[in-house]
């Protein structure tokens, strides 16, 4: 993996933040055609050496894009914004304490072991997260035109997403312990 | 056929094999379609026991599993639920019939030992007898075996995957890749004569549980999800039965620890003829010899079974839902359910399966054999002989490095396609540190004891600086066979530090090359020719390889990047006695010619990054397949040139 290459760039894939996953599926599989290790037994060791860092780039890329929240970061970097925790500004108020409600919604129910309840509140968060989600796109297709103002609202909405994935992460420990 | 056996010039065949909890098998493709090769059995299945008897005589097979009531400690069975694993894993299991050679040190702890009367011998040992066997089958019925394709189950460890690769060296086999057994299913079915789909595996073998969930996209199979059960299987229903069984013949289940081993044998022999009678009788009787004389009946029916199995169908059924939702998928979208295993045929699994996935399963192949012809497939595709699939797997457990506090940074998590890579940054945390300590894990749990450890790896050479100031850069690759490998890297002065590997499990590679030693007659002088052997069939292949390659893609060298090239061909040339002076050079040794494989490497490293570049292109600009189809073009070229030369000039080896 030589790091440096941004995603977008390695799969050949216009940046922005409403991909269609369908080409990116499609993109992969093409170059993983051309780059998997099964393409290169039998090879010049320095040619499956090559092979192989440009298909875990590949991967890589592929697996930078699926995700939203390292989908959004990836297209701030290219936009020249700071991202990670601690750089960006802190989330409002009301977020905070509705994910925290929610989260204690979550343990109440795996102490009541209330599989409903817990689908119910996962439902609610997953419709949050489509409007923000929708509402991101906007902003981004308007900061990726030029407009630079664009670029702290995306990074406000980056923090509710990150949000929102802890919580499903949470959520799906708490369903395994259901199960 | 017979123009397999008598053709002195035959082509090596690549071979595949299912090295199975419960038995074995090593399938070829003939005429395009998989078959399974007659092993020393006499039929496709060779039992999984090998028996070790006196002056160091080892059986494989039926013989070898006709000693296991008469000789239970020499006999193996089930080695395969022993691979990767630590004594003390071993030693925790119940009502197991094979005697635990006791550890006199750390190393000898880290693998599982079988006192085997008078020798101990590993679970890759035993793995690599089975394994031997299915290759003299294959060289019988072949003439000439080329690379092997094993399979594993998909959620095998690093440790157990490993294990598994240490016995097919053992064994003198090139394993050309380690398969998952979901996909080599997959595989089989011909899924890919269907545009596409989204498919479910259900894998219950004798001792592991696997669920698959994948889709097929043009051509290319991706596994989307995998999980599993690596302690579940027939084997436990086995035991079940042999509970009652045991207590049917007078032993209270306090007392079941105590068994002497064969008897334990016998009840667990009885357990497995009930299971597979209950396949197809509603309900089956035998005769049970009780303690102290007389016999009493012991009667099972199909619900009572269904019932005893109810809490391991559960597990199963768990670990269904978690690939389902890993794979963020519904049940209802699953186009069809493969089922894989022979432990599949128990009427209880089958109705199981229908409640998880609403719907009929497949299973027009038969379960035992399904795994095996689909590593025959992927070893064809893999030596340029068969067709052209590509199979997308995924890392079936997270990998971690534990954190000061005993929790685990996840460096990759489970369901990542493969290969992979990530990279982590550490810093030192005291002045001078020049050395460094990472205990890599892998496993879901939040504690690092609580995952499998894998190895703790020590980084030295860091040159003195203050507290923070060096940077180290660790990188974590996993290959296509699920397979880690680290490297590390100090970022200020860029040196590479040397790693020294602890692994939790297995054996290191002087233990295998001890055993190598060992299993060859005149050791070190035959296994220095076998090395030689192997270096120079791998010198031509790269040649070959390597002028094709400045015939198509020479352009890409600048002047000076050529004449080192070229220099470096005239080399190795030169110690495979095929240089200007001559056959003089001949008495050139293996690590004569690594050297200079290792010179060509080094002089196409640049330009075969190049060339990939330009591959990338031809791929993103849509002409991918094509290239791709010349390139394998190219390879089986390769493969089936230095074939033909190793005809011409070594003698038979065999």
């Amino acid at each position: 993996m030589s790091g440096v290459a941004d995603p977008f760039d390695t799969l050949d894939i216009q940046p922005r933040f409403d991909v269609d996953l369908e080409t990116l599926g499609a993109r992969h599989r093409e170059l993983s055609l051309a780059l998997h290790p099964d393409r290169f037994v039998g090879r010049p060791a320095s040619e499956r050496r090559a092979a192989l860092s440009k298909a875990m780039d590949v991967n890589a890329a592929k697996r930078a894009l699926d995700d939203p929240v390292s989908r959004a970061e990836t297209l701030l970097v290219r936009l020249g914004a700071a991202v990670g925790e601690g750089r960006e500004p802190a989330a409002p108020p009301e977020l905070l304490m509705s994910m925290m409600e929610r989260r204690e919604g979550l343990q109440q129910a795996r102490a009541a072991r209330d599989k409903t309840a817990l689908l119910r509140l996962t439902a609610e968060v997953e419709a949050e997260q489509a409007r923000e989600m929708a509402q991101m796109g906007a902003l981004f297709a308007q900061a990726l035109g030029g407009q630079t103002e664009a670029r702290d609202a995306i990074v406000r909405s980056l923090g509710a997403l990150r949000y929102y994935r802890r919580f499903f992460d949470e959520a799906f420990a708490v369903l395994d312990d259901l199960d | 056929m017979l123009l397999d056996i008598f053709d002195p010039k035959a082509a090596p065949r690549a071979i595949g094999i299912d090295l199975g909890t419960t038995h074995s098998i090593v399938a070829v493709l003939r005429d395009e379609r998989p078959v399974a090769l007659v092993t020393c059995d006499g039929g496709p299945l060779l039992p999984s026991v090998v028996h070790y008897g006196d002056h160091g005589s080892v059986l494989v097979g039926r013989a070898a599993r006709a000693q296991l009531e008469r000789a239970p400690q020499r006999t193996i069975a089930s080695a395969k639920r022993y691979l990767g694993r630590a004594h003390a894993e071993a030693a925790a299991q119940s009502l197991s019939a094979v005697v635990l050679a006791t550890p006199d040190n750390d190393d000898e702890a880290r693998v599982v030992r079988f006192d085997v009367g008078g020798r101990v011998v590993t679970p890759t040992e035993v793995s690599a007898e089975i394994l031997k066997s299915l290759k003299q089958s294959a060289v019988d019925q072949l003439t000439h075996v080329g690379g092997a394709v094993i399979t594993v189950p998909a959620y095998f460890d690093d440790a157990q995957r490993q294990a598994t690769r240490d016995a097919g060296r053992l064994a003198g086999l090139q394993v050309l890749r380690l398969l998952n057994e979901p996909t080599a299913a997959a595989l089989a079915y011909g899924l890919e004569q269907q545009a596409s789909g989204l498919f479910a595996v259900y894998d219950l073998g004798g001792g592991t549980f696997d669920i698959t969930v994948l889709s097929l996209d043009d051509g290319v199979f991706q596994v989307k999800s995998t999980g599993g059960d690596s302690q579940l299987g027939g084997d436990d229903v086995d035991r079940l039965l042999a509970t009652q069984i045991l207590v049917v013949m007078g032993f209270a289940l306090d007392e079941h620890a105590r068994v002497p081993a064969e008897i334990v044998a016998l009840a667990l022999e009885q357990g497995r003829q009930v299971k597979h009678a209950l396949t197809d009788a509603q309900e089956v009787e035998i005769a049970i010899s009780v303690r102290g004389g007389g016999e009493a009946p012991f009667v099972v029916g199909r619900a009572e079974l269904a019932e005893l199995m109810a809490p391991l169908l559960a597990r199963a059924a768990r670990a269904c839902r978690r690939a389902l939702r890993d794979a963020d998928v519904n049940v209802e979208q699953i186009d069809g359910v493969i089922l894989v295993g022979g432990s599949t045929r128990m009427p209880a699994v089958r109705a199981h399966v229908r409640e998880i996935f609403g719907r009929e399963p497949l299973g027009d192949l038969d379960p035992d054999l399904v795994v095996a012809y689909g590593a025959a497939l992927q070893a064809a595709a893999l030596s340029g002989e068969g067709e052209d699939v590509l199979l997308l797997d995924v890392l079936p457990l997270s990998l971690g490095i534990e954190t000061m506090g005993g929790g685990v940074d996840k460096i990759l998590p489970r369901n990542t396609t493969i290969p992979a890579g990530a990279r982590s940054i550490f810093t030192t945390y005291a002045d001078n540190q020049t050395g460094f300590e990472l205990h890599v894990v892998q496993g879901e749990r939040e504690l690092a004891q609580d995952c499998r450890s894998l190895a703790h790896f020590s980084l030295k050479g860091i040159p003195p600086l203050p507290a923070g100031l060096a940077r180290l850069e660790v990188e974590f690759h996993v290959d296509e066979n699920s397979l880690l490998t680290v490297t590390a890297r100090e970022q200020t002065t860029g040196s590479v530090q040397t790693i020294e590997v602890k692994p939790s499990y297995g054996l290191t590679d002087d233990d295998i090359e001890d055993m190598l030693i060992d299993a060859l007659e005149n050791g070190e002088v035959d296994l220095e020719a076998r090395r030689l052997a192997d270096a120079r069939v791998e010198a031509e292949r790269v040649l070959l390889a390597t002028q094709k390659s400045l015939a198509d893609d020479g352009d890409l060298l600048s002047g000076s990047e050529r004449v080192q090239v070229e220099g470096s061909i005239a080399g190795l040339l030169e110690v495979l006695g095929r240089g200007p002076a001559g056959e003089a050079k001949l008495s050139s040794s293996a690590s004569l010619v690594q050297a200079r494989l290792g010179a060509l490497d080094d002089a196409t490293h640049a330009w075969a990054g190049r060339r990939m570049d330009q591959a990338i292109s031809l791929a993103l600009a849509g002409r991918g397949v094509g290239k791709v189809a010349s390139s394998v073009e190219k390879a089986r070229g390769v493969d089936v040139q230095v074939a033909e030369h190793e005809q011409n000039r070594a003698p038979r080896t065999r």
